[in-house]
């Protein structure tokens, strides 16, 4: 093997986006070492300078001519291209929400943002694995760097405990999908790439090793995305992580694992399908169920949160189980609307606790009459979560229920719509707690509200990307045609999972024939009378 | 230009939302300015409209959103012109009828402006996912103005009405994706051909899917409840605009797609239909002779009169539909104003117990206007001959007498009630000895009384000249019945040489109903 065609197999460029992330995670790293405390000034911006200029690198990279690297490790396809970007815009809106708040805290800015990049980093590498060790390797990565992200404010017993649980549920259910792994490593005769396991498994049929892996491979994702009953992790570790963290698991690690859903259980499992489909059916179903149920009943707004966001991810697993285009674009857009739309709630809710220093829902009344912004911004994340029209939420689950209705999912997309209704109803709760309040009625953090102002150093980005998400939310869904077309497109120029999508059509046609049918004969009957 | 018929509320909505702390008094000015131009705009819209034609007029047509076929498509035909007149017309005297005091001007005056913007929408969107958007819209904000500007128990009623109200939509979104996903169409444009690709038990379960979202809205009779809590509690404006336009949206709604969309299940739960008819007149109307709650009063009067609609539609001959179409205009006029009315008596007295109130038709100390416009817009709504009520319900109980003649009887029975309840009403707060503590209360301005004075005169005008209100809607509601009509001969003549013939002998005895040249 000569040099020049080792270097075509390494084909180096495809991770480039994840090279400016290292670099970016290494220059803040000895900037901060270098300059101490004064370093908190521009480490959050060499971040962020670091996240879009991966941004762009990634942009650059959309439908590249070879995008397998590493002798098939890595998978640079415009589907990973599109979580991967999602990845990372979450992190930077974390970024720039979370620099007050850190400060105030006490800890090291640069410490965090460090251990956030190699969390995105984690996330980045595993939307793109196609090989079962890179895969568990940037799982770890991930993982790893979640817990400490969790545990970091270390003098709060809170945080503690949620380190604490986070890590222990993580530790084991990193160990089953490894298991699952290994035993997709034996079943296939040695292979670790998926593309090559899932040829050779063919071979071999149906086996209940095979059945025992797919089922801690889903226990495995399924935790990562907090599908229920994989959920129990979820409220303790949101309501005890510092906020912003909780914004980043609740986004970039929930689009990671997706897009780890789609890969291994699409490519790995085609023989398979049906068995898979049904689990997430019921994983979707539950979760929507319980995540909108469980809301109704919170008081604090993280946990409304948590459970919300278990809720949300029930939603994005129908267009997973869609299997089709329209359902894979969906999911997609899904996420990235969700994005926009639950870090902007997240900005409030931490903009709303640096300066009352609670999160209690009932602590938010009468908010609208002393901070009419936030309760506009937070209301109308809020709204939109709920689906209500023309907030892009709606527009989301409007493509999502649709993929699903037109795979043939009535009882997931029935079950969708009537859950939708009820998150409806705690979501507004929330708005009415801040709208409806008259001024007597106000609580008492927002009696002592201080007087609105955004010069303190680091609200700034915080009004930022409050901003931003705000008016992502707002418009997205009203223009969503281009957005929705270049997910369309992400998925269409995935070789990775051509195979079914053409297996989904087939069945489609199938299900379409006996309906043509009948139409077919009334025009022959139409026609022999004339 | 329909475009603009809707946009303009929400523009104006958005710049009232905008506007400075100190001249949150100008959100009033600037709702007013919106919603007069919406009227002017939409009577060029009337001056142009041609009567003759069925179809949909001034059509727009855009792409939006390729990829599940929903794109922006609205025109106006017959049916919905008169709605739109009425939304245009009331959303002006609803900011006019509102307090210079009310706290929260820019919040209060940019959700009425969304909920204008929304209905109009509403009424004239012809992509059914276009439809659902806007009936969606005016969700939070009405709810927003039960919530903050309501009574005592607002908290209960409007919360009540949020979760009917979404309970609603989700099952026309439901029905909606069920209409276009089953049939297979790649488009959510409203395309009459639709119903041809489902089977008879997909089409008859999609429409009752539809039959419940909207009965929610109108109300039927069992999903009514919200209705009377929601009008008890919300301030007069928002109950003017609550009784005069947004039950409309479900009438509409169902005629619409009910009717328009699904002909052929419409023909299987028509006498389903009508029974709830008759059911909601008679209980709407027996519960309002024993309510001592002015207001209440008159919000079950609204669910009697919804019930009257039901049974037009249910029917579906030509004449039937003309007159349900006016039975809405009507009900939308009569109870904006009587809800006006009861609403100065509430504001000047505090209360609305008709066991304490008197003799408010005192020429000296009482409210011998008010109490003279309560009488006529209360015999308008008993369905006396020369008011608009008469209009309307002799064109709905003539047209469905020939497809169900008890039912028919039975909600004739209703106008009966109509007239007992209101009468007892009007004897009670009217008539008699003004009491001691009623004797110095404040009056009525003039300037007050000017939204009052308009609905009034509507009221009066299309009862003598009933023509001004029909003739707009009669070509597309004899669009509307051939359809059925051949739905109809479908059912009874497969074969399509004699259906052809058999349409035209059961359309002309259709026709044979009397014109509405004979009501005048």
């Amino acid at each position: 093997m000569d040099v020049a065609n080792l270097a075509s197999q390494l084909n180096v460029g495809v991770i480039l986006p994840e090279g400016i992330v290292i670099l970016t995670l290494l220059t803040v790293l000895i900037v901060d070492i270098i300059r101490g405390r004064a370093a908190n000034a521009i480490t959050p911006y060499i971040a962020i300078g670091g996240l879009s200029a991966s941004l762009a690198a990634l942009c650059l990279q959309w439908n590249i001519a070879n995008p397998v690297s590493f002798l098939g490790s890595f998978n640079g396809d415009p589907l990973s291209v599109v979580f991967r970007a999602i990845v990372v815009l979450s992190a930077a809106f974390t970024i720039l929400m979370s620099i007050r708040y850190v400060e105030r805290s006490g800890t090291s800015l640069g410490e965090f943002i460090t251990i956030l990049l190699t969390a995105t980093l984690g996330g980045m590498f595993l939307c793109g694995a196609s090989e079962l060790v890179m895969i568990f390797v940037a799982l770890e990565t991930l993982s790893i760097s979640s817990y400490l992200l969790t545990g970091y404010m270390k003098r709060d017993s809170r945080s503690n405990e949620a380190a604490l649980k986070y890590l222990l549920i993580g530790a084991s259910s990193s160990a089953l999908f490894l298991y699952g792994v290994s035993l997709l490593y034996g079943l296939s005769g040695g292979e670790t790439q998926l593309g090559a396991i899932a040829a050779n498994l063919t071979a071999g049929g149906q086996s209940l090793g095979l059945i025992m892996a797919l089922v801690f491979v889903i226990a495995g994702v399924a935790f990562k995305i907090s599908a229920v009953p994989f959920h129990q992790w979820t409220p303790d570790v949101y309501e005890g992580s510092p906020t912003p963290v909780v914004a980043f698991l609740s986004v970039g690690s929930k689009t990671a694992g997706f897009a780890l859903a789609v890969r291994l259980l699409v490519v790995v499992f085609p023989l398979l399908a049906d068995e898979w489909h049904f689990v997430f059916t019921v994983l979707a179903m539950l979760s929507m169920i319980l995540g909108n149920m469980v809301a109704l009943a919170q008081t604090s707004m993280k946990r409304l949160l948590a459970y919300s966001s278990i809720g949300q991810a029930g939603f994005v697993m129908i267009g997973l189980i869609a299997g089709t285009e329209v359902g894979y674009a969906s999911m997609i857009f899904y996420l990235l609307v969700y994005l926009f739309m639950n870090l902007g709630g997240f900005a409030c809710v931490i903009l709303f606790s640096l300066r009352t220093g609670t999160d209690q829902i009932s602590e938010y009344s009468g908010l609208y009459h002393k901070d009419p912004l936030i309760t506009l911004c937070l209301s109308l994340c809020l709204l939109s979560l709920g689906g209500i029209p023309p907030l892009a939420g709606f527009f989301g689950k409007i493509y999502l229920f649709w993929a699903g209705w037109q795979a043939g999912l009535y009882p997931l997309v029935l079950v969708g719509l009537v859950t939708s209704v009820i998150s409806i109803y705690y979501y507004i709760r929330v708005v009415k707690m801040m709208v409806v309040r008259e001024p007597q009625e106000m609580s008492d953090a927002v009696k002592n509200y201080p007087k609105v102002s955004w010069d303190a150093p680091g609200l700034k980005p915080l009004q930022v990307g409050l901003v931003i998400s705000v008016v992502a939310t707002t418009l997205v869904g009203v223009a969503s045609n281009p957005v929705f077309t270049l997910a369309i497109d992400s998925v269409e120029n995935s070789p990775a999972l051509s195979a079914s999508l053409a297996k989904a059509k087939e069945k489609s046609a199938i299900a379409v024939l006996p309906k043509d049918s009948p139409s077919l004969e009334v025009t022959k009957v139409a026609s022999a009378k004339l | 230009m329909l475009s603009a018929l809707i946009w303009i509320p929400f523009i104006a909505a958005l710049v009232i939302a905008l506007l400075p702390q100190q001249r949150e008094k100008q959100a009033r000015t600037v709702a007013g300015v919106a919603a007069g131009l919406a009227l002017a705009l939409s009577i060029v819209v009337l001056a142009q409209f041609d009567i003759s034609l069925a179809g949909f007029q001034f059509q727009e047509t855009l792409s939006w959103i390729d990829n599940i076929g929903l794109s922006y498509n609205i025109g106006i035909d017959g049916i919905s012109l008169p709605l739109v007149m009425l939304t245009t017309l009331l959303i002006v005297l609803v900011i006019y009828a509102t307090g210079h005091d009310i706290e929260r001007p820019r919040l209060y005056y940019a959700m009425i402006m969304m909920i204008a913007g929304g209905v109009t929408g509403v009424f004239l969107a012809r992509d059914l996912l276009l439809f659902f958007l806007f009936y969606e819209v005016e969700l939070i904000p009405l709810y927003l103005l039960i919530a903050i500007w309501g009574g005592k128990n607002r908290a209960y009623a409007s919360t009540k009405f949020l979760i009917y109200t979404a309970v609603s939509g989700v099952l026309l979104l439901a029905s909606i994706l069920g209409i276009v996903g089953l049939s297979g169409s790649g488009s959510f444009t409203v395309d009459a051909s639709i119903a041809q690709a489902l089977s008879s038990a997909q089409q008859i379960t999609l429409l009752l899917g539809l039959v419940v979202a909207f009965g929610i809205k109108i109300p039927m009779v069992p999903l009514h409840t919200w209705l009377p809590d929601a009008h008890t509690e919300a301030s007069t404006p928002v109950s003017m605009l609550l009784a005069g336009i947004l039950l409309k949206l479900g009438t509409y709604g169902l005629l619409r797609f009910g009717l328009g969309l699904l002909p052929d299940a419409w023909d299987v739960i028509a006498p389903g239909l009508a029974v709830v008819a008759v059911i909601s007149t008679l209980y709407g109307s027996l519960n309002a002779i024993v309510q001592q709650d002015m207001k209440k009063l008159v919000a079950y009067s609204s669910i009697g009169h919804m019930g009257y609609i039901i049974l037009g539609m249910a029917a579906a001959t030509e004449l039937s539909i003309i007159g349900t179409v006016a039975q809405m205009v009507s009900h939308g006029v009569i109870s904006a104003l009587l809800f006006l009315l009861v609403g100065f008596i509430y504001s000047r007295t505090g209360t609305r117990d008709m066991n304490v109130l008197r003799g408010f038709l005192n020429p000296e100390r009482g409210f011998p206007l008010v109490g003279s416009l309560m009488i006529l817009g209360v015999m308008a709504s008993s369905g006396l001959p020369g008011m608009v009520g008469f209009v309307a319900e002799f064109c709905i109980f003539r047209g469905s007498f020939i497809t169900f003649p008890l039912q028919t009887l039975l909600c004739i029975v209703g106008t009966g009630l109509t007239s007992v309840y209101f009468l007892l009403m009007v004897n009670r707060v009217f008539f008699g000895r003004l009491p001691e503590q009623f004797s110095n209360i404040p009056r009525v301005s003039f300037r007050e009384q000017v939204p009052a004075a308009v609905l009034a005169s509507l009221l009066v005008m299309f009862g003598l000249q009933p023509h001004w209100l029909l003739e707009w809607t009669e070509a597309s509601a004899h669009a509307m019945a051939m359809l059925q009509v051949k739905a109809l001969a479908e059912v009874q003549q497969p074969d399509e040489s004699v259906a052809m013939v058999d349409n035209e002998a059961i359309a002309s005895t259709v026709l044979t109903a009397p014109s509405i040249e004979a009501v005048n």
